[in-house]
């Protein structure tokens, strides 16, 4: 043990560390469950709103910009203990204040009040924090007080509860505080100040050379919780991103188990690789939900950084201030305290706010500007050299580039199916589609006629692929029409059973009035792209149309084939168009060229009238091959068997062109 | 090209072992006690933390970490694929960034990442960017390399790609990274102006050579190039797999001269003779390449399978080759790996391309699989073969026994499991496009050997870290460090 170490152990009583644990989730849980939350939904049943809601919340960051700065100024109540006590007593009151029916001066009043407490009750306790968390593990336990009392607040019964329970539970929470804090220590503050004084003095000086300054830190949390304060906001104030990211009992108990596991994670990289890099994680985090935020369909996704990068950032907050700043007396640790707090802390959220009020999103550039801020300062400290190489990289090749477009002649506007194949190329198609028919193997049969190797040359590049997740497509525009296409990229297993294909509904998004973007055509670019796979040639596609018209299942498949099984891969293949309650044929009821009709029902045009073999045969080629130039797809990949199991089964159920009345069907009604 | 005698000392020497810590002074040992109290590692309290910035680690061991993060990563996003195949709902949560814009950066991720970066250690080592100047500047070039393949994976991600496999770079990144392999390119040229290594004529002719790297680059990069297309497949003809194939064997046959020197006088006759029998019959495979031309010829032409086929020689003799030099013991467990994968890789290549078999194999996993034996089982064992050279003692990081068979073995299975499904797709295309238990057994399985074999690469990602951490840390020189 060092001389710091025994004095440190003499001048205060042993203590275990869960009631800082407890203060820190407590403080957690007021501020966010109630100061962010409670409070708000409670001036919104009070009516106060616009400017008089943001004088409200004027009142409370001045509160907290005011106490954060006086706290490690004043003399009154020197103590920690008996400060902390009264700063958690004030603000169990004012959240009990909150209760009653209070009118624009009172909420004012309130407000400023809970800043006030706030900011005495953050400042306080972090400057002492030892003095509660004991001497042993101190990171891993600010890392669990963080973690805890996000995980509370993300508890659902408390979530979901009212303004009026979550304020009063904020207010219990903090009278169970006001004694959490006078059991840790019966030994004078004061004198363990001074122990404390001593003993972190070695550890500063130690962690000096790995910590940024205090400046830098300032604004590095400023920027945080600047982008933090803005994606809350955002998230808050608007339904699409809301109900993505906050709504729903396992989504919460998720957040809150982020949250934690993150605040470990943020103990771990504070030990390990330091405060810069916890920072830089905590930025990545953040910034990656900042920019999926931008479209509300990746709130899911951004719901998974969001918490992350908040508790990344959040245990060094509490943690800086209590024992890595590069403090030398606690009067300085005090001061820096109130610092970050007054400013990262209130004014960076109060600016975050402004900024998702004003804006509505946050804009790419203000993260990369962020970043640049958190990041620079420690690389260009450490890495300037191959910060300087890479920038004047990346400048040199912008150089070019912008060079390369202004001496080329700016071409010509797509037309809507080279844009179509522009999508088929970004999305990445190519890599589950071929676009080559093998010619002399079953291909012919099943994709269409061969192509000559000049037409597939003369597109820029070939996009002949090199794997079949899906079937191949070079001649898709004569097997599946423009409706088809469009229901499949809506949703590929509702219109093909099981597919594994992922929906690409995003491209149609402008068309269904819910994106951003007016001009974005690409679904429609794509169709069209695709209805030009087809064979050039009328007289190979000719030949093929006669190719296909003279297949049918071998007898050894019939032989093998069932009825029964026909009903089977009639419910998974086709009943999503052809039974009456069928998800395609109701989605898209309107935009069918002919309502696909009801096999026990029909009309079935296509179909001869008679029953026997030539009905047979044209069943199996329909549903092997579909009906060109009708909505009607075929199912080309089936194997033949089932084929003509399918066929046996249609034939069952399809009338008899002499009876009106609808055959009986077996194993039970398909509509 | 092994390093003379008389060349200096190289910039910082490699931490041996997993042991090794740096001097203790009493003023670290004060600031390692105060560290302890917080459990900070004392590693992040010695002042050499900060003057790891100052003293650059090791160009080896810098090489390593890059190239080992882009594996790493790449693999995470091949479980996600995996993940995305057996679970297509997981689609929905990522939104735009589907799957078919994952495979693009996994690919060009594993390409330009993982299976690139080792080479450039490799140049390092004949150009001597391991001695000061150049060595100090050989972290910036790197930063430069993956800030340029961040970018483009940042393309491709958003749906800005090009269309060609492989060749994938378009708009700002199709200029970003050919520049990043200039930069390369500039700090080879400074270290070779530098020093005063021997065989300086042939090195200036490789310097020449490489030059012309992110030129064919940009060009190849055009949507108007395409390679020739076997009319019967839609694929490479035999003369294109001739070529690149042909292009490996190349890089193998420079690499010993490049890492190491060839084995003492002891049956010495003998080896020369495989060396020099070696480059003959490359030189003589390069002919025949070159007299088949470039056109679009079937592989049902026996000229094209029959020309292939000579590649078999290379079975024993790269073996035969690699035997003719002196490697460091600890290269030995992925020396074997990768010439064991190259036994494999050949024969099956050939096979592969036989009439009847590709007829069935094209398009299916079966092809897919055969990409993976060559990438992550024979491609990934020969780099690690030479990053262990290049380490030398601190190529310890890949040669622990569980990721050494944690890879391997999840190479294999994938390989296994792949050919099967190809085999049952040749025959059923719906295999693969209907539901079924038995693909998705199959994707089950693929998708646990993919962690499988992420894990041993997160495994070695984090020694690589270890070490770059103690090479950061070590003393400039050895006598100092032993001090």
């Amino acid at each position: 043990m060092t001389p710091t170490d025994q004095h440190a152990a003499a001048t205060s009583q042993p203590t275990s560390g869960w009631s800082g644990v407890a203060l820190i989730a407590i403080t957690y849980v007021y501020f966010l469950i109630f100061a962010q939350f409670a409070f708000l939904h409670r001036l919104a049943q009070l009516n106060i709103a616009d400017a008089h809601l943001k004088a409200v919340m004027a009142a409370m960051a001045l509160g907290g910009i005011l106490f954060s700065l006086l706290a490690p100024r004043t003399e009154i109540l020197a103590a920690p203990r008996p400060r902390l006590q009264l700063a958690l007593t004030l603000c169990a009151a004012a959240a009990l204040l909150t209760l009653l029916p209070l009118n624009l001066p009172a909420s004012i009043a309130a407000a400023f009040l809970i800043g006030a407490s706030l900011g005495t009750l953050t400042v306080t306790l972090v400057t002492h924090l030892r003095l509660w968390l004991g001497a042993s593990n101190p990171l891993l336990k600010v890392g669990l007080g963080t973690g805890l009392g996000y995980l509370l607040c993300n508890f659902p019964p408390l979530f979901t509860a009212s303004s009026a329970t979550q304020s009063l539970t904020a207010a219990i929470l903090c009278l169970a505080a006001v004694f959490v804090a006078s059991a840790s220590s019966s030994q004078p503050a004061v004198l363990s100040t001074e122990a404390v004084r001593s003993h972190r003095s070695a550890q500063r000086r130690a962690l000096q050379s790995i910590t940024p300054t205090f400046p830098q830190v300032l604004l590095a949390f400023t920027a945080l919780i600047w982008l933090d304060s803005a994606a809350f906001f955002i998230i808050q104030s608007t339904p699409a991103l809301k109900s993505g990211t906050w709504q729903g009992t396992a989504h919460l108990y998720l957040n809150g188990t982020l949250h934690l596991v993150a605040a470990l994670a943020s103990v771990y990289l504070l030990r390990r690789k330091g405060l810069s890099a916890t920072l830089a994680a905590a930025l990545f985090a953040l910034a990656a939900a900042c920019f999926l935020l931008l479209d509300p369909h990746r709130a899911l996704l951004a719901s998974l950084f969001y918490p992350v990068g908040v508790s990344l950032y959040s245990v060094a907050l509490v943690a800086y201030p209590a024992f890595l700043s590069p403090a030398q007396t606690l009067a300085q640790r005090a001061r820096q305290a109130g610092l970050l707090y007054a400013i990262g802390g209130w004014c960076g959220s109060a600016m975050g706010i402004g900024m998702g009020q004003n804006l509505g999103h946050i804009p790419p550039l203000f993260v990369l500007f962020a970043a640049a801020l958190i990041l620079a300062p420690q690389l260009l400290q450490t890495r300037r050299r191959e910060l300087l190489a890479t920038a004047a990289v990346l400048l040199v090749a912008a150089a070019a580039w912008s060079a390369q477009r202004a001496l080329t002649s700016a071409p010509p506007p797509l037309t809507q199916i080279q844009r179509g194949r522009r999508v088929y190329i970004s999305e990445g198609c190519i890599n589950c589609h071929s676009q080559y028919v093998r010619p002399n193997t079953p291909d012919v049969l099943l994709w269409g006629p061969t192509q000559t190797l000049a037409s597939l040359r003369a597109e820029q590049p070939p996009l002949i692929g090199n794997r079949r997740q899906g079937p191949d497509l070079s001649q898709v525009g004569s097997r599946r029409s423009p409706l088809w296409l469009r229901a499949h990229f809506y949703s590929p297993p509702q219109v093909s059973h099981d597919s594994i294909m992922p929906s690409y509904a995003y491209l149609f998004r402008t068309q269904q009035g819910t994106g951003s973007h007016a001009a974005d055509t690409r679904g429609d670019d794509l169709i069209a792209y695709l209805q030009t796979l087809r064979p050039q040639d009328p007289d190979q596609d000719l030949a093929h149309l006669l190719a296909q018209r003279s297949w049918q299942p071998s007898p050894a498949d019939y032989a093998t084939a069932t009825a029964a099984h026909g009903e089977q891969l009639f419910t998974a293949e086709c009943a999503t168009c052809h039974a009456a309650n069928g998800a395609t044929r109701n989605q898209w009821r309107t935009s069918f060229r002919r309502l696909p009709p009801i096999p026990a029902i029909g009309p079935l045009l296509d179909i001869p009238s008679q029953p026997g073999t030539p009905r047979r045969d044209r069943l199996a080629q329909i549903i092997k091959f579909g009906i060109p130039g009708t909505d009607m797809p075929g199912h080309e990949y089936l194997p033949d068997a089932d084929v003509a199991s399918l066929t046996l089964w249609l034939q069952q159920i399809i009338p008899h062109p002499n009876s009106p009345s609808i055959r009986p069907i077996p194993h039970g009604d398909i509509q | 090209m092994s390093p003379s005698p008389t060349s200096p000392a190289p910039s910082s020497t490699l931490p041996h072992n997993r042991t090794h810590s740096p001097a203790v002074t009493p003023t670290t040992a004060v600031i390692q006690s105060a560290a302890k109290d917080l459990r900070i590692s004392p590693s992040d309290a010695v002042p050499g933390r900060l003057t790891a910035t100052t003293t650059a680690p090791h160009p080896y061991a810098i090489t390593a970490w890059h190239s080992l993060a882009w594996l790493t990563f790449a693999n995470a996003i091949g479980v996600l694929l995996a993940v995305m195949l057996l679970f297509p709902a997981t689609n929905r949560l990522f939104d735009t960034f589907t799957y078919g814009r994952w495979i693009t950066v996994h690919l060009e991720l594993e390409l330009y990442g993982w299976s690139s970066i080792p080479l450039l250690a490799f140049l390092f080592k004949v150009y001597a960017v391991d001695r000061e100047p150049a060595a100090r500047w050989a972290r910036p070039i790197l930063w430069i390399w993956s800030t340029a393949l961040a970018v483009g994976a940042f393309t491709w991600i958003t749906g800005h790609t090009s269309g060609k496999l492989f060749l994938d770079w378009t708009g700002y990144s199709r200029i970003l990274f050919p520049l990043a392999v200039l930069a390369v390119w500039l700090l080879l040229a400074y270290a070779f102006a530098c020093s005063t290594q021997n065989a300086r004529i042939a090195k200036l002719i490789g310097l020449a050579l490489l030059l012309l790297v992110p030129i064919l680059l940009y060009i190849s990069a055009s949507p108007n190039l395409y390679p020739p297309i076997n009319p019967a497949t839609g694929g490479p003809t035999g003369a294109s797999q001739l070529e690149s194939t042909l292009v490996v064997v190349a890089i193998l046959l420079l690499l010993p001269f490049g890492l190491t020197h060839r084995k003492a006088p002891r049956s010495r006759t003998v080896r020369s003779h495989t060396i020099t029998a070696s480059w003959i019959i490359f030189a003589a495979e390069s002919l025949l390449c070159l007299g088949l031309g470039r056109a679009d010829v079937s592989n049902h032409r026996p000229t094209q399978y029959i020309s292939l086929a000579s590649l078999l020689v290379w079975i024993p003799l790269i073996p035969a080759y690699f035997a003719a030099f002196a490697w460091h013991p600890n290269t030995r467990r992925w020396r074997l790996a990768f010439l064991w994968w190259w036994a494999l890789l050949v024969p099956t290549g050939w096979a592969l391309f036989l009439p009847a078999v590709l007829d069935h194999f094209k398009f299916t996993d079966g092809l897919v699989g055969h990409s993976l034996m060559a990438m992550a089982g024979f491609v990934t064992a020969l780099l690690i073969f030479v990053l262990v050279e290049l380490l030398g003692d601190g190529g310890w990081i890949f040669n622990r026994t569980w990721s050494f068979h944690a890879w391997n073995f999840g190479v294999f299975a994938y390989i296994a499991l792949m050919f099967l499904a190809g085999w049952r797709e040749g025959s059923d295309p719906s295999f693969t496009i209907l539901p079924g238990t038995a693909r998705n057994l199959l994707y089950a399985g693929r998708l646990l050997v993919g962690v499988l074999m992420f894990l041993a690469s997160a495994e070695w990602l984090l020694a690589a870290s270890q070490l770059l951490r103690e090479s950061s840390t070590s003393q400039p020189s050895l006598p100092e460090t032993a001090a």
